[in-house]
């Protein structure tokens, strides 16, 4: 009997397991782990912003969190050094830029914290996330020796006071193409500063298309270093072969152009039936007047 | 009026002037408002949730709101051919019919133009084919086309009118203070003096040799929304002379059933008589035999290659999910029409007029299968997209928006007859007189 009893409490089990397929016995207050990173990032050192990113593992899958609010500081998480707050958009991303209020902090001192706090929501528990640097420079040069132009790039780090070279560098240089595109300058993917804090990287491709006048921008990227974070910097310079945008194609007359290149023989034409056609009407409708002009002076 | 025996001025006059809404006209005429106003507020609904309260898709991006505009585009023919090419044919046993012809293709040229409104979806968009229409585009044509033959339309409608307005006006008790208003408005100053009439004359003859251009300009237009686009069923160089013949067709279908129930409510048997109905008769089945060489051509000659992108498309047709309402279409919108009028009994006013409402709802049946059925059969199918988009059946507000428009053009011929003589009264007695001369 206990066993016949054991046998319907399992099946009564799996039939209300199976009719109910959410988890009965889970707690409908456990949250879901929030993953907050947070980056530094500066461009052409000067510009320097935070990005903080938000995702979270939802069935078994990544998905950016949007509507985050984060709270962003600098050093440490006093409302003094609150650097702004911030809110994650449909990509489950938020960016801050330094305040000129928190100059005086950020030129303290060569090394900094940055702090992001997330706000609790129903969904998500607050969480934390911190990102250390060093200030630094990036500067890129160009070289043309014996008919071969290079590009040469040197990484500065802040110690205390002074700048010294920041060796071991991993970065990748490049040419900047349309829509954020980039296209490396040689056959290496990466390139890595020596003891001096420089890299030379040499220009293997040739006929590079470049604007107008020829035009081409140089890019080097350091990304996700740990001690300096991400720096871009770019440089224009004229080793690219002019393109003259063809834009005869879409200055043609055409049935697909726009209104302003109708072909002239659709405007004769529709112009020419709808003067001609609006012409008698508007005769038509002065007849009226005609008429009526008639009946009153017969009247 | 060839049928018409010597009828004094008086009696004409008493006989054709507007005559008040009877209980049966007053129950047609808030029918016609109710629907009227059902499909407003379906209308209001879909200006406030936007076009999803329609079944349109991405496939079936045209329904039933652009099938209705291509049938009151069609109907609206009617008026250049009773009117115009009747008239430019000296065809005298047509006059009793040009101002019921003329009213019926203004009601359908008004809704075809509020249809494509309301088949935008946003109407104040309307104004961006002002500020931003491109003269290559055949729907910048369209709305070119449709407002010319608008005006005109409504010019031939008033033009004849002038003489009757001065009846009116002489007739006055007969006629509430409001509409005598209107009356002196419109045409107090109508004296019929010969100077008068002769520019009356000479406009009208201008009008008719201009619509008959403007009028088959429209059809052709309308038919190269759709043939201008590479699709399987609308890719044809015949589609021009396809839509002018079924245009025709309908519009004389529509002449026929107007004809009938303006004879029979407004006791006008003396002035539209059997006559009228035997001669329309030999129109529409000439009309129908030719609209169905057309469609012939448009259906026997893919079908006989049945070209493998066309093939899903006429299969629909001819055996498939469109089956029911092609062949419907066919036979109840033309074959049967012809096997009747070819008789003479099938020419008598009844046979007549249900002949008119079998062409009329082929036609309505004929412009929606030449529309959607093309849309669920793209060159080149969307991927991935939800099942219901490989199918349209119209959702109940467009079906009261379309059920609306028709209503409202009928509204419209019902509020004319009701305002002014439906049969030109001048004209009539002017034709009155001339029989009897040739009789004395």
């Amino acid at each position: 009997m206990n066993k016949m009893n054991r046998i319907i409490k399992i099946a009564l089990a799996m039939v209300v397991y199976i009719a109910f397929p959410v988890n009965l016995f889970a707690q409908d207050s456990v949250k879901n782990d929030l993953n907050l990173s947070l980056g530094y990032f500066m461009n052409n050192n000067k510009v320097v912003y935070l990005k903080a990113t938000t995702k979270s593992k939802i069935k078994g899958k990544f998905v950016q969190i949007k509507g985050i609010h984060i709270n962003l500081f600098l050093d440490t998480d006093s409302t003094a050094n609150l650097i702004g707050k911030v809110t994650t958009d449909d990509k489950g991303i938020a960016k801050a830029v330094l305040p000129p209020a928190l100059k005086a902090v950020w030129d303290g001192a060569s090394k900094h914290n940055f702090i992001a706090v997330s706000e609790a929501t129903k969904e998500f528990e607050s969480t934390t996330a911190e990102a250390t640097i060093t200030k630094s420079k990036i500067v890129i040069d160009t070289l043309n020796e014996d008919a071969v132009r290079s590009i040469s790039i040197t990484v500065t780090a802040l110690n205390r006071t002074s700048w010294e070279p920041a060796p071991d560098v991993e970065m990748k240089v490049g040419i900047g193409r349309l829509l954020g595109g980039f296209l490396t300058v040689g056959e290496e993917a990466t390139y890595t500063t020596d003891s001096s804090g420089t890299v030379v990287a040499a220009l293997s491709r040739k006929n590079i298309p470049g604007d107008e006048n020829g035009n081409i921008i140089l890019v080097a990227k350091v990304e996700d270093n740990e001690l300096l974070g991400n720096l871009t910097v770019n440089k224009t310079v004229r080793w690219g072969e002019a393109v003259k945008s063809n834009d005869g194609f879409f200055n043609q007359r055409t049935l697909w152009s726009t209104r302003f290149r109708t072909p002239l023989w659709l405007l004769f034409m529709a112009y020419s039936i709808v003067i001609g056609v609006w012409g008698t009407i508007i005769y038509l409708i002065l007849q009226i007047f005609k008429i009526k002009k008639l009946g009153t002076a017969t009247t | 009026m060839e049928n018409v025996t010597s009828l004094s001025s008086e009696k004409i006059i008493h006989d054709l002037l507007p005559q008040k809404f009877g209980k049966r006209g007053m129950i047609w005429t808030s029918v016609l408002i109710l629907l009227c106003l059902l499909g407003a507020v379906a209308y209001f609904r879909q200006l406030k949730n936007g076009l999803v309260v329609t079944n349109m898709r991405d496939y079936a991006s045209w329904g039933i709101y652009i099938s209705n505009f291509v049938f009151f585009v069609a109907i609206s023919l009617v008026g250049s051919l009773i009117t115009a090419i009747f008239r430019l044919a000296n065809v005298k046993w047509a006059t009793p019919l040009t101002r019921i012809a003329e009213i019926i293709a203004v009601s359908a040229i008004v809704f075809a133009s509020l249809i494509i409104i309301v088949d935008m979806g946003r109407p104040e968009r309307v104004l961006n084919l002002f500020t931003h229409g491109r003269i290559q585009s055949p729907i910048m044509w369209d709305v070119i086309v449709i407002s010319t033959y608008f005006v005109i339309s409504l010019l031939l409608l008033y033009f004849p009118l002038l003489p009757d307005l001065k009846i009116m006006i002489r007739f006055k008790e007969k006629s509430s203070n409001a509409l005598n208003k209107l009356y002196r408005f419109q045409g107090s100053f109508w004296n019929g003096t010969a100077a008068q009439f002769k520019i009356s004359e000479r406009s009208i003859t201008i009008l008719c040799i201009a619509i008959i251009p403007v009028a088959f300009s429209i059809h052709t237009v309308t038919s190269w929304l759709f043939a201008t686009t590479y699709r399987a069923g609308w890719d044809s160089t015949n589609f021009g002379a396809y839509f002018i013949s079924g245009a025709f067709l309908v519009g004389a279908g529509a002449v026929v059933v107007a004809m009938y129930i303006f004879r029979k409510f407004y006791q006008l048997e003396k002035y539209i008589t059997e006559l009228h109905f035997e001669k329309m008769g030999r129109i529409v089945v000439m009309l129908a035999l030719l609209y169905l060489y057309f469609n012939i051509n448009e259906y026997m000659v893919p079908a006989f290659k049945m070209k493998k992108s066309e093939e899903a498309h006429l299969s629909g047709l001819f055996t498939g999910d469109y089956a029911l309402m092609f062949w419907f279409a066919i036979v109840v919108g033309m074959i049967i029409p012809i096997l009747l009028l070819l008789f003479k009994k099938g020419r008598k006013p009844l046979p007549m007029f249900i002949v008119g409402v079998m062409i009329v709802v082929g036609a309505w049946f004929k412009r929606y299968l030449i529309v959607t059925p093309t849309l669920l059969h793209p060159f080149l199918p969307i991927q991935d997209v939800p099942a219901n988009y490989h199918h349209y059946f119209p959702s109940w507000e467009e079906w009261a928006i379309a059920i609306g428009s028709l209503s409202g053009a009928l509204l419209i011929i019902t509020f004319f007859a009701r305002i002014y003589p439906i049969i030109p009264i001048q004209e009539t007695i002017t034709e009155q007189h001339e029989q009897d001369e040739q009789n004395y």
